[in-house]
Protein backbone atom coordinates (compact mmCIF):
# COMPACT_ATOMS: atom_id res chain seq x y z
CA UNK A 1 0.00 0.00 0.00
CA UNK A 2 1.25 3.71 -0.57
CA UNK A 3 2.08 5.65 2.28
CA UNK A 4 0.49 8.79 0.74
CA UNK A 5 -2.27 10.01 3.45
CA UNK A 6 -1.77 6.85 5.45
CA UNK A 7 -1.91 6.89 8.80
CA UNK A 8 -0.17 4.13 10.50
CA UNK A 9 1.22 3.40 14.26
CA UNK A 10 2.53 0.14 15.82
CA UNK A 11 2.92 -0.09 19.49
CA UNK A 12 2.22 3.24 20.54
CA UNK A 13 2.09 3.62 24.19
CA UNK A 14 1.48 6.48 26.86
CA UNK A 15 1.54 5.78 30.90
CA UNK A 16 1.07 8.42 33.05
CA UNK A 17 2.39 7.33 36.44
CA UNK A 18 0.90 3.84 36.51
CA UNK A 19 -1.91 4.02 34.31
CA UNK A 20 -1.38 2.94 30.67
CA UNK A 21 -3.75 5.87 28.67
CA UNK A 22 -2.47 3.94 25.90
CA UNK A 23 -1.82 0.43 25.44
CA UNK A 24 -0.04 -1.14 22.09
CA UNK A 25 -1.87 -1.72 19.32
CA UNK A 26 -1.55 -1.59 15.10
CA UNK A 27 -3.23 0.71 13.64
CA UNK A 28 -3.90 1.63 9.73
CA UNK A 29 -6.03 4.46 8.72
CA UNK A 30 -6.91 5.80 5.30
CA UNK A 31 -5.79 6.95 2.17
CA UNK A 32 -9.05 8.74 2.50
CA UNK A 33 -12.11 8.48 4.32
CA UNK A 34 -13.57 9.25 7.90
CA UNK A 35 -12.31 7.01 10.40
CA UNK A 36 -14.01 7.49 13.82
CA UNK A 37 -12.71 6.49 16.77
CA UNK A 38 -15.19 5.97 19.35
CA UNK A 39 -14.59 5.34 23.17
CA UNK A 40 -15.79 6.80 26.22
CA UNK A 41 -13.98 9.32 27.98
CA UNK A 42 -10.47 8.56 29.54
CA UNK A 43 -10.57 5.20 27.04
CA UNK A 44 -7.28 6.95 25.59
CA UNK A 45 -9.01 8.52 22.22
CA UNK A 46 -7.58 12.54 22.66
CA UNK A 47 -4.00 10.70 23.78
CA UNK A 48 -3.69 8.43 20.74
CA UNK A 49 -4.65 11.49 18.59
CA UNK A 50 -2.30 14.14 20.39
CA UNK A 51 0.48 10.95 20.32
CA UNK A 52 0.13 10.54 16.66
CA UNK A 53 1.34 14.20 16.02
CA UNK A 54 3.78 14.19 18.58
CA UNK A 55 2.03 16.47 21.11
CA UNK A 56 2.01 13.80 23.51
CA UNK A 57 5.32 11.97 23.73
CA UNK A 58 5.08 8.86 23.39
CA UNK A 59 6.68 5.89 25.84
CA UNK A 60 7.11 3.22 22.95
CA UNK A 61 5.98 2.56 19.80
CA UNK A 62 6.09 4.09 16.27
CA UNK A 63 3.99 5.84 13.69
CA UNK A 64 3.96 7.64 10.22
CA UNK A 65 1.41 9.92 8.52
CA UNK A 66 1.79 9.96 5.13
CA UNK A 67 5.04 8.32 4.97
CA UNK A 68 6.40 10.78 7.27
CA UNK A 69 7.65 9.15 10.67
CA UNK A 70 7.08 10.37 13.88
CA UNK A 71 10.28 11.29 15.03
CA UNK A 72 11.87 13.86 17.65
CA UNK A 73 9.04 16.44 18.56
CA UNK A 74 6.83 15.55 15.70
CA UNK A 75 7.58 18.49 14.00
CA UNK A 76 7.56 17.04 10.08
CA UNK A 77 4.72 15.09 11.08
CA UNK A 78 2.72 17.99 12.34
CA UNK A 79 3.72 19.51 8.13
CA UNK A 80 1.58 16.98 6.71
CA UNK A 81 -1.37 16.73 9.23
CA UNK A 82 -3.83 19.75 10.67
CA UNK A 83 -5.26 18.88 14.56
CA UNK A 84 -8.38 20.30 16.10
CA UNK A 85 -7.99 20.19 19.46
CA UNK A 86 -10.91 18.59 21.65
CA UNK A 87 -10.48 20.98 24.54
CA UNK A 88 -11.72 24.42 23.22
CA UNK A 89 -9.42 27.19 24.68
CA UNK A 90 -8.61 30.30 22.68
CA UNK A 91 -6.91 33.44 22.37
CA UNK A 92 -10.10 35.74 23.66
CA UNK A 93 -7.67 38.98 22.65
CA UNK A 94 -7.15 38.27 19.12
CA UNK A 95 -9.94 38.75 16.59
CA UNK A 96 -11.18 35.46 14.26
CA UNK A 97 -9.00 36.83 11.64
CA UNK A 98 -5.90 36.99 13.54
CA UNK A 99 -6.43 33.93 15.61
CA UNK A 100 -6.66 31.94 12.30
CA UNK A 101 -3.99 33.76 10.76
CA UNK A 102 -1.98 32.41 13.75
CA UNK A 103 -3.35 29.32 13.66
CA UNK A 104 -2.77 28.90 9.81
CA UNK A 105 1.28 30.18 10.09
CA UNK A 106 3.63 28.11 8.83
CA UNK A 107 1.25 26.52 6.18
CA UNK A 108 0.77 26.81 2.48
CA UNK A 109 0.38 30.19 1.30
CA UNK A 110 -3.60 30.75 0.80
CA UNK A 111 -4.51 28.76 3.66
CA UNK A 112 -5.51 31.58 5.78
CA UNK A 113 -7.96 32.99 2.79
CA UNK A 114 -9.30 29.58 2.69
CA UNK A 115 -9.66 29.62 6.39
CA UNK A 116 -11.43 32.91 6.28
CA UNK A 117 -13.48 31.82 3.61
CA UNK A 118 -14.44 28.50 5.95
CA UNK A 119 -14.94 30.90 8.98
CA UNK A 120 -17.65 33.29 6.64
CA UNK A 121 -18.89 30.27 5.80
CA UNK A 122 -19.73 28.98 9.53
CA UNK A 123 -21.27 32.53 9.72
CA UNK A 124 -18.02 33.78 12.08
CA UNK A 125 -17.69 37.61 12.33
CA UNK A 126 -13.94 37.70 11.42
CA UNK A 127 -13.22 41.05 13.16
CA UNK A 128 -14.58 40.35 16.23
CA UNK A 129 -12.59 39.07 19.10
CA UNK A 130 -12.71 35.71 20.25
CA UNK A 131 -13.22 36.42 23.81
CA UNK A 132 -16.92 37.49 22.12
CA UNK A 133 -17.37 34.26 21.30
CA UNK A 134 -20.06 31.33 22.02
CA UNK A 135 -18.89 27.67 22.95
CA UNK A 136 -19.71 26.96 19.25
CA UNK A 137 -18.73 29.82 17.84
CA UNK A 138 -14.53 28.98 19.05
CA UNK A 139 -15.27 25.36 17.66
CA UNK A 140 -16.25 26.56 14.29
CA UNK A 141 -12.96 29.00 15.02
CA UNK A 142 -10.79 25.87 15.29
CA UNK A 143 -12.56 23.82 12.57
CA UNK A 144 -11.81 26.92 9.88
CA UNK A 145 -8.14 26.96 11.18
CA UNK A 146 -7.98 22.42 10.82
CA UNK A 147 -9.89 22.32 7.49
CA UNK A 148 -8.02 25.15 5.48
CA UNK A 149 -4.68 23.90 5.12
CA UNK A 150 -3.46 21.83 2.26
CA UNK A 151 -2.65 18.47 3.95
CA UNK A 152 -3.04 15.13 3.28
CA UNK A 153 -4.02 14.14 7.24
CA UNK A 154 -6.27 16.19 9.44
CA UNK A 155 -6.62 14.36 13.22
CA UNK A 156 -9.84 16.04 14.62
CA UNK A 157 -10.74 15.30 18.13
CA UNK A 158 -14.42 15.50 18.52
CA UNK A 159 -15.34 18.41 16.03
CA UNK A 160 -18.41 18.31 16.54
CA UNK A 161 -18.80 18.80 20.12
CA UNK A 162 -21.07 22.08 21.18
CA UNK A 163 -22.81 22.22 17.98
CA UNK A 164 -26.45 22.89 17.61
CA UNK A 165 -27.82 20.29 14.99
CA UNK A 166 -27.89 22.52 12.14
CA UNK A 167 -23.87 23.21 12.63
CA UNK A 168 -23.24 20.01 13.11
CA UNK A 169 -25.02 19.08 9.91
CA UNK A 170 -22.50 21.49 7.94
CA UNK A 171 -19.57 20.44 9.37
CA UNK A 172 -20.48 17.16 8.71
CA UNK A 173 -21.26 18.09 5.27
CA UNK A 174 -17.45 19.67 5.04
CA UNK A 175 -16.15 16.75 6.73
CA UNK A 176 -17.70 14.32 3.62
CA UNK A 177 -16.23 16.38 1.15
CA UNK A 178 -13.03 17.12 2.00
CA UNK A 179 -12.67 13.05 2.53
CA UNK A 180 -14.17 13.18 -0.75
CA UNK A 181 -10.98 15.14 -2.07
CA UNK A 182 -8.72 12.56 -0.89
CA UNK A 183 -8.34 13.88 2.44
CA UNK A 184 -7.46 11.34 4.96
CA UNK A 185 -9.56 12.20 8.22
CA UNK A 186 -9.47 10.80 11.53
CA UNK A 187 -11.98 11.92 14.02
CA UNK A 188 -12.67 11.36 17.50
CA UNK A 189 -16.54 11.48 18.55
CA UNK A 190 -19.02 10.45 21.05
CA UNK A 191 -21.86 10.99 19.09
CA UNK A 192 -22.92 7.41 17.68
CA UNK A 193 -25.59 8.34 15.26
CA UNK A 194 -23.36 11.23 13.76
CA UNK A 195 -20.48 8.51 13.25
CA UNK A 196 -23.19 6.46 11.26
CA UNK A 197 -24.01 9.55 8.79
CA UNK A 198 -20.61 10.27 8.62
CA UNK A 199 -18.18 7.73 8.86
CA UNK A 200 -16.49 5.32 6.13
CA UNK A 201 -15.13 3.32 9.49
CA UNK A 202 -15.67 3.16 13.47
CA UNK A 203 -13.09 2.32 15.54
CA UNK A 204 -13.22 1.39 19.38
CA UNK A 205 -11.33 2.04 21.73
CA UNK A 206 -11.43 1.49 25.62
CA UNK A 207 -9.39 1.81 28.22
CA UNK A 208 -6.55 2.58 25.79
CA UNK A 209 -7.40 -0.90 23.92
CA UNK A 210 -8.47 -1.06 20.45
CA UNK A 211 -11.33 -3.57 19.93
CA UNK A 212 -11.13 -5.68 17.32
CA UNK A 213 -13.15 -4.00 14.43
CA UNK A 214 -14.47 -7.17 13.00
CA UNK A 215 -16.29 -8.31 16.29
CA UNK A 216 -17.44 -4.46 16.75
CA UNK A 217 -18.88 -4.05 13.28
CA UNK A 218 -21.53 -7.43 14.29
CA UNK A 219 -22.22 -5.82 17.60
CA UNK A 220 -22.68 -2.44 15.92
CA UNK A 221 -24.85 -3.97 13.86
CA UNK A 222 -26.95 -5.26 16.81
CA UNK A 223 -27.07 -2.29 18.62
CA UNK A 224 -29.11 -0.88 16.20
CA UNK A 225 -31.69 -3.47 16.34
CA UNK A 226 -32.60 -2.71 20.01
CA UNK A 227 -35.09 -0.84 21.81
CA UNK A 228 -34.40 1.09 24.14
CA UNK A 229 -37.85 1.95 26.62
CA UNK A 230 -38.63 3.98 29.68
CA UNK A 231 -41.72 3.24 31.37
CA UNK A 232 -43.84 5.45 34.00
CA UNK A 233 -42.87 2.79 36.99
CA UNK A 234 -40.55 -0.47 36.66
CA UNK A 235 -42.25 -3.39 34.86
CA UNK A 236 -41.64 -7.01 35.84
CA UNK A 237 -39.75 -9.03 34.29
CA UNK A 238 -42.07 -11.52 33.87
CA UNK A 239 -44.98 -9.04 32.48
CA UNK A 240 -42.85 -7.66 29.75
CA UNK A 241 -41.89 -11.73 28.59
CA UNK A 242 -45.21 -12.64 28.89
CA UNK A 243 -46.32 -9.37 26.33
CA UNK A 244 -43.81 -10.83 24.17
CA UNK A 245 -44.05 -14.75 23.87
CA UNK A 246 -42.65 -16.46 21.37
CA UNK A 247 -40.28 -14.08 20.41
CA UNK A 248 -36.52 -14.26 20.39
CA UNK A 249 -34.95 -11.31 22.30
CA UNK A 250 -32.51 -10.31 25.09
CA UNK A 251 -33.85 -8.25 27.96
CA UNK A 252 -32.02 -6.18 30.28
CA UNK A 253 -34.18 -4.27 33.01
CA UNK A 254 -32.87 -1.59 35.10
CA UNK A 255 -36.06 0.19 37.10
CA UNK A 256 -37.70 2.26 34.61
CA UNK A 257 -35.43 1.33 32.23
CA UNK A 258 -35.60 -1.60 29.61
CA UNK A 259 -33.12 -2.48 26.49
CA UNK A 260 -34.34 -4.82 24.17
CA UNK A 261 -32.29 -6.71 21.59
CA UNK A 262 -33.96 -8.45 18.51
CA UNK A 263 -31.71 -10.70 16.90
CA UNK A 264 -34.52 -11.58 14.79
CA UNK A 265 -34.99 -8.05 13.45
CA UNK A 266 -38.80 -7.50 14.56
CA UNK A 267 -38.39 -4.82 16.33
CA UNK A 268 -40.99 -2.43 15.49
CA UNK A 269 -43.62 -5.70 15.94
CA UNK A 270 -42.19 -6.15 19.20
CA UNK A 271 -42.85 -2.75 20.05
CA UNK A 272 -47.03 -3.12 18.88
CA UNK A 273 -46.89 -6.07 21.56
CA UNK A 274 -45.53 -3.70 24.16
CA UNK A 275 -47.50 -1.14 23.48
CA UNK A 276 -50.69 -3.34 23.50
CA UNK A 277 -50.14 -4.89 26.91
CA UNK A 278 -52.01 -3.93 29.48
CA UNK A 279 -50.03 -5.37 32.64
CA UNK A 280 -46.95 -2.89 31.72
CA UNK A 281 -47.10 0.72 32.63
CA UNK A 282 -47.30 3.73 30.72
CA UNK A 283 -44.38 4.22 28.02
CA UNK A 284 -42.36 7.50 28.48
CA UNK A 285 -40.03 7.19 25.67
CA UNK A 286 -39.37 5.10 23.03
CA UNK A 287 -36.18 5.02 21.39
CA UNK A 288 -35.46 1.96 18.60
CA UNK A 289 -32.08 1.15 16.53
CA UNK A 290 -29.61 3.53 18.49
CA UNK A 291 -27.76 2.60 21.23
CA UNK A 292 -25.65 5.40 23.99
CA UNK A 293 -21.76 4.72 23.62
CA UNK A 294 -21.97 3.36 27.05
CA UNK A 295 -24.79 0.57 26.31
CA UNK A 296 -22.77 -0.02 22.93
CA UNK A 297 -19.89 -0.40 25.48
CA UNK A 298 -21.73 -2.53 27.51
CA UNK A 299 -22.42 -4.91 24.77
CA UNK A 300 -19.03 -4.51 23.53
CA UNK A 301 -17.06 -6.17 26.55
CA UNK A 302 -19.74 -7.06 28.59
CA UNK A 303 -19.30 -4.92 31.71
CA UNK A 304 -21.18 -2.17 33.35
CA UNK A 305 -19.85 1.72 34.09
CA UNK A 306 -17.95 2.38 30.79
CA UNK B 1 1.54 38.43 17.58
CA UNK B 2 -0.74 40.01 20.49
CA UNK B 3 1.98 38.50 22.62
CA UNK B 4 4.62 40.23 21.26
CA UNK B 5 3.12 43.34 21.46
CA UNK B 6 2.25 42.82 24.86
CA UNK B 7 5.68 42.15 25.24
CA UNK B 8 6.75 45.49 23.25
CA UNK B 9 4.79 47.43 25.80
CA UNK B 10 6.27 45.80 28.94
CA UNK B 11 9.53 46.91 27.48
CA UNK B 12 8.83 50.11 26.68
CA UNK B 13 6.78 50.58 30.16
CA UNK B 14 9.99 49.25 31.97
CA UNK B 15 12.16 51.23 29.72
CA UNK B 16 10.22 54.33 30.34
CA UNK B 17 10.30 53.62 34.69
CA UNK B 18 14.12 53.39 34.19
CA UNK B 19 15.02 56.22 32.66
CA UNK B 20 12.42 58.08 34.67
CA UNK B 21 14.52 57.01 37.59
CA UNK B 22 17.36 57.61 36.24
CA UNK B 23 16.92 61.59 35.40
CA UNK B 24 15.34 61.97 38.92
CA UNK B 25 18.70 60.52 40.26
CA UNK B 26 20.94 62.52 38.09
CA UNK B 27 19.14 65.77 38.62
CA UNK B 28 19.11 65.05 42.45
CA UNK B 29 23.25 64.59 42.18
CA UNK B 30 24.10 68.08 43.23
CA UNK B 31 21.88 68.44 45.63
CA UNK B 32 23.20 64.92 47.25
CA UNK B 33 26.73 65.54 46.75
CA UNK B 34 26.10 68.75 48.75
CA UNK B 35 24.49 66.49 51.17
CA UNK B 36 27.25 63.84 51.19
CA UNK B 37 29.07 64.13 54.38
CA UNK B 38 25.90 64.49 56.62
CA UNK B 39 24.51 61.48 55.02
CA UNK B 40 27.47 59.40 55.48
CA UNK B 41 27.05 60.42 59.39
CA UNK B 42 23.72 59.67 59.67
CA UNK B 43 23.97 56.15 58.00
CA UNK B 44 27.76 55.26 59.45
CA UNK B 45 26.57 52.37 61.79
CA UNK B 46 24.29 51.15 58.94
CA UNK B 47 26.33 48.09 57.56
CA UNK B 48 26.67 47.69 53.68
CA UNK B 49 25.20 51.32 53.16
CA UNK B 50 26.91 53.32 55.50
CA UNK B 51 30.47 51.47 54.88
CA UNK B 52 30.09 50.26 51.52
CA UNK B 53 27.97 52.15 49.19
CA UNK B 54 28.29 55.59 50.68
CA UNK B 55 32.01 55.88 51.01
CA UNK B 56 32.48 54.25 47.30
CA UNK B 57 30.63 57.26 46.16
CA UNK B 58 32.36 59.88 48.43
CA UNK B 59 35.54 58.32 47.10
CA UNK B 60 34.73 57.69 43.23
CA UNK B 61 31.75 60.07 43.30
CA UNK B 62 29.42 60.67 40.29
CA UNK B 63 30.07 57.15 38.40
CA UNK B 64 29.77 55.36 41.89
CA UNK B 65 26.65 56.93 42.23
CA UNK B 66 25.03 56.05 39.11
CA UNK B 67 26.45 52.68 39.63
CA UNK B 68 24.31 52.37 43.00
CA UNK B 69 21.45 54.21 41.47
CA UNK B 70 20.80 53.10 38.12
CA UNK B 71 21.78 49.61 38.75
CA UNK B 72 21.98 48.83 42.17
CA UNK B 73 18.56 49.87 42.59
CA UNK B 74 16.76 50.08 39.41
CA UNK B 75 17.87 47.65 37.24
CA UNK B 76 17.89 45.41 39.71
CA UNK B 77 14.58 45.84 41.73
CA UNK B 78 12.77 46.74 38.29
CA UNK B 79 14.54 44.67 35.99
CA UNK B 80 13.94 41.69 38.62
CA UNK B 81 10.37 42.08 38.97
CA UNK B 82 10.57 42.63 35.29
CA UNK B 83 12.32 39.21 34.49
CA UNK B 84 9.80 37.34 36.48
CA UNK B 85 6.97 38.68 34.90
CA UNK B 86 8.14 38.30 31.42
CA UNK B 87 9.50 34.67 32.17
CA UNK B 88 6.74 33.06 34.72
CA UNK B 89 3.82 33.11 32.09
CA UNK B 90 5.79 31.77 29.14
CA UNK B 91 5.06 28.53 28.91
CA UNK B 92 3.12 27.68 32.35
CA UNK B 93 0.74 30.86 31.16
CA UNK B 94 -0.16 28.91 27.95
CA UNK B 95 -1.08 25.82 30.09
CA UNK B 96 -2.66 27.15 32.43
CA UNK B 97 -5.24 29.42 30.23
CA UNK B 98 -5.35 26.22 27.95
CA UNK B 99 -3.91 26.83 24.61
CA UNK B 100 -0.49 24.81 25.11
CA UNK B 101 -1.99 22.11 22.79
CA UNK B 102 -3.18 24.89 20.17
CA UNK B 103 0.47 26.55 20.75
CA UNK B 104 1.70 22.95 20.07
CA UNK B 105 -0.04 22.18 17.21
CA UNK B 106 1.53 24.34 14.57
CA UNK B 107 4.24 22.96 12.26
CA UNK B 108 7.19 23.96 13.86
CA UNK B 109 9.47 22.29 16.61
CA UNK B 110 9.44 23.09 20.29
CA UNK B 111 12.91 24.08 20.42
CA UNK B 112 11.72 26.94 18.01
CA UNK B 113 8.67 27.88 19.82
CA UNK B 114 10.48 28.38 22.63
CA UNK B 115 13.33 29.72 21.28
CA UNK B 116 11.39 32.54 20.07
CA UNK B 117 9.26 32.97 23.20
CA UNK B 118 12.62 33.01 25.21
CA UNK B 119 14.51 35.40 22.87
CA UNK B 120 11.57 37.74 23.20
CA UNK B 121 11.34 38.16 26.22
CA UNK B 122 15.28 37.92 26.86
CA UNK B 123 15.11 41.28 24.45
CA UNK B 124 11.89 43.01 26.10
CA UNK B 125 14.18 42.69 29.44
CA UNK B 126 17.93 43.75 28.07
CA UNK B 127 16.97 46.18 25.57
CA UNK B 128 15.79 48.63 28.40
CA UNK B 129 18.79 48.18 30.40
CA UNK B 130 21.15 48.85 27.36
CA UNK B 131 19.50 51.73 26.28
CA UNK B 132 18.68 53.49 29.39
CA UNK B 133 22.20 53.21 30.63
CA UNK B 134 23.62 54.97 27.15
CA UNK B 135 21.66 57.86 28.59
CA UNK B 136 23.73 58.07 31.22
CA UNK B 137 26.36 60.22 29.43
CA UNK B 138 23.88 62.55 28.35
CA UNK B 139 21.72 62.88 31.46
CA UNK B 140 25.29 63.72 33.23
CA UNK B 141 26.30 67.02 31.08
CA UNK B 142 23.10 68.56 32.76
CA UNK B 143 24.62 68.11 36.28
CA UNK B 144 28.39 68.95 35.01
CA UNK B 145 29.06 65.47 34.76
CA UNK B 146 31.32 64.51 31.33
CA UNK B 147 31.17 60.91 31.02
CA UNK B 148 31.89 58.04 28.21
CA UNK B 149 29.41 55.91 26.78
CA UNK B 150 31.61 52.55 26.88
CA UNK B 151 32.03 51.80 30.32
CA UNK B 152 28.02 52.53 31.05
CA UNK B 153 27.60 49.76 28.34
CA UNK B 154 30.19 47.19 29.98
CA UNK B 155 27.97 47.89 33.37
CA UNK B 156 24.62 47.18 31.55
CA UNK B 157 25.89 44.53 29.88
CA UNK B 158 27.20 42.91 33.05
CA UNK B 159 23.60 43.64 34.84
CA UNK B 160 21.63 42.20 31.39
CA UNK B 161 23.49 38.97 32.60
CA UNK B 162 22.43 38.86 35.63
CA UNK B 163 18.84 39.57 34.94
CA UNK B 164 19.06 36.91 32.21
CA UNK B 165 19.79 34.75 34.53
CA UNK B 166 17.19 35.50 37.25
CA UNK B 167 14.43 35.50 33.54
CA UNK B 168 16.42 32.01 32.85
CA UNK B 169 15.72 30.13 35.87
CA UNK B 170 11.82 31.43 36.08
CA UNK B 171 11.41 30.74 32.53
CA UNK B 172 13.03 26.99 33.57
CA UNK B 173 10.08 26.92 36.62
CA UNK B 174 7.77 27.74 33.50
CA UNK B 175 8.25 25.10 31.66
CA UNK B 176 8.22 22.83 34.50
CA UNK B 177 4.59 24.53 35.79
CA UNK B 178 1.07 25.06 34.94
CA UNK B 179 0.44 28.10 37.29
CA UNK B 180 2.17 31.03 36.27
CA UNK B 181 1.08 32.79 39.80
CA UNK B 182 2.76 30.46 41.05
CA UNK B 183 5.81 30.19 39.40
CA UNK B 184 5.86 34.14 39.98
CA UNK B 185 5.20 34.19 43.45
CA UNK B 186 7.79 32.27 44.48
CA UNK B 187 10.80 33.39 41.90
CA UNK B 188 9.48 37.20 43.45
CA UNK B 189 9.95 35.54 46.84
CA UNK B 190 13.63 34.24 46.24
CA UNK B 191 14.54 37.27 45.00
CA UNK B 192 12.99 39.52 47.43
CA UNK B 193 14.49 37.49 50.23
CA UNK B 194 18.50 38.14 48.27
CA UNK B 195 17.62 41.39 48.22
CA UNK B 196 16.80 41.68 51.71
CA UNK B 197 19.85 39.73 53.47
CA UNK B 198 22.38 42.06 50.98
CA UNK B 199 21.70 44.41 53.47
CA UNK B 200 22.32 42.22 56.51
CA UNK B 201 26.22 42.44 57.56
CA UNK B 202 26.54 38.61 58.20
CA UNK B 203 24.82 37.06 55.70
CA UNK B 204 25.61 39.77 52.69
CA UNK B 205 27.88 37.89 51.36
CA UNK B 206 25.44 35.05 50.62
CA UNK B 207 23.28 37.21 48.66
CA UNK B 208 23.07 36.73 44.89
CA UNK B 209 23.15 40.27 44.03
CA UNK B 210 26.57 40.39 45.21
CA UNK B 211 27.00 39.28 41.88
CA UNK B 212 25.98 42.57 40.54
CA UNK B 213 26.64 45.45 43.00
CA UNK B 214 29.25 48.18 43.08
CA UNK B 215 32.02 46.03 44.30
CA UNK B 216 31.94 44.05 41.05
CA UNK B 217 30.66 47.17 38.42
CA UNK B 218 32.90 49.57 39.44
CA UNK B 219 35.67 47.86 38.39
CA UNK B 220 34.04 47.53 35.01
CA UNK B 221 33.17 50.60 34.74
CA UNK B 222 36.92 52.01 36.00
CA UNK B 223 39.16 50.06 33.82
CA UNK B 224 37.06 47.87 32.09
CA UNK B 225 37.84 44.90 34.47
CA UNK B 226 35.29 41.83 33.58
CA UNK B 227 35.31 39.24 36.62
CA UNK B 228 35.25 36.43 34.76
CA UNK B 229 34.11 34.08 37.40
CA UNK B 230 31.31 35.96 38.16
CA UNK B 231 30.91 36.57 34.11
CA UNK B 232 31.46 32.48 33.68
CA UNK B 233 28.80 31.59 36.19
CA UNK B 234 25.99 33.76 35.23
CA UNK B 235 26.60 32.73 31.42
CA UNK B 236 26.77 29.36 32.74
CA UNK B 237 23.63 29.38 34.70
CA UNK B 238 21.81 30.76 31.25
CA UNK B 239 22.76 28.50 29.17
CA UNK B 240 22.37 25.70 31.43
CA UNK B 241 18.43 26.80 32.28
CA UNK B 242 18.19 27.60 28.59
CA UNK B 243 19.28 23.84 27.77
CA UNK B 244 17.38 22.11 30.79
CA UNK B 245 13.91 24.55 29.51
CA UNK B 246 14.42 23.15 26.00
CA UNK B 247 14.60 19.90 27.71
CA UNK B 248 11.68 19.54 29.83
CA UNK B 249 9.25 21.70 26.82
CA UNK B 250 10.50 19.02 24.20
CA UNK B 251 8.85 16.10 26.81
CA UNK B 252 6.11 18.82 27.64
CA UNK B 253 2.27 17.44 27.58
CA UNK B 254 0.00 20.06 26.76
Amino acid sequence: MSAAGVIQSAGLTRRFGTNVAVKPFELTVGPGGITVLLGPNGSGKSTLLRMLLGLVPRDAGTATIDGVPLAGDGRTVRTRATYLPGELHVYGELTARAHLAWCVRGRDARALERACALATHFGLPLERRVRAFSHGMKRQLLLAAALAPAVPVRVLDEPTEGLDPTHRAQVLELLRADAERGTTLLVSSHHLGEVERAATRELFLRQGELLDEAAARVLHQRARESLRLVFASAPTRVGLERALTGRTLELTLDEQRATLFFPAGDGLECLRLLLAARELPPLRSVVYGELSLAELYRLLYGVEGV
Amino acid sequence: MARLRATFWFALALGVLLEAMLVAAILFWPEFLENLSSIRAMAKDLPVLGDEVLAKIDEQGFPAYVLVQHFFKGCNALGTAAAVLFAAPAIAGEAHRGTLELFLARPYSRARLLSERWLSGALALTLPVVLTSLSVPYLGECVNEYESYGPYLACALHQSLFLLAIYALTFLGSCLSANPTRVALVALFVCVFQFAIYMVKHVTHLSLFRLCDMAVLMPLHEDGRWNAAIVGALVLTIGAAYAASVFVFRRRCP
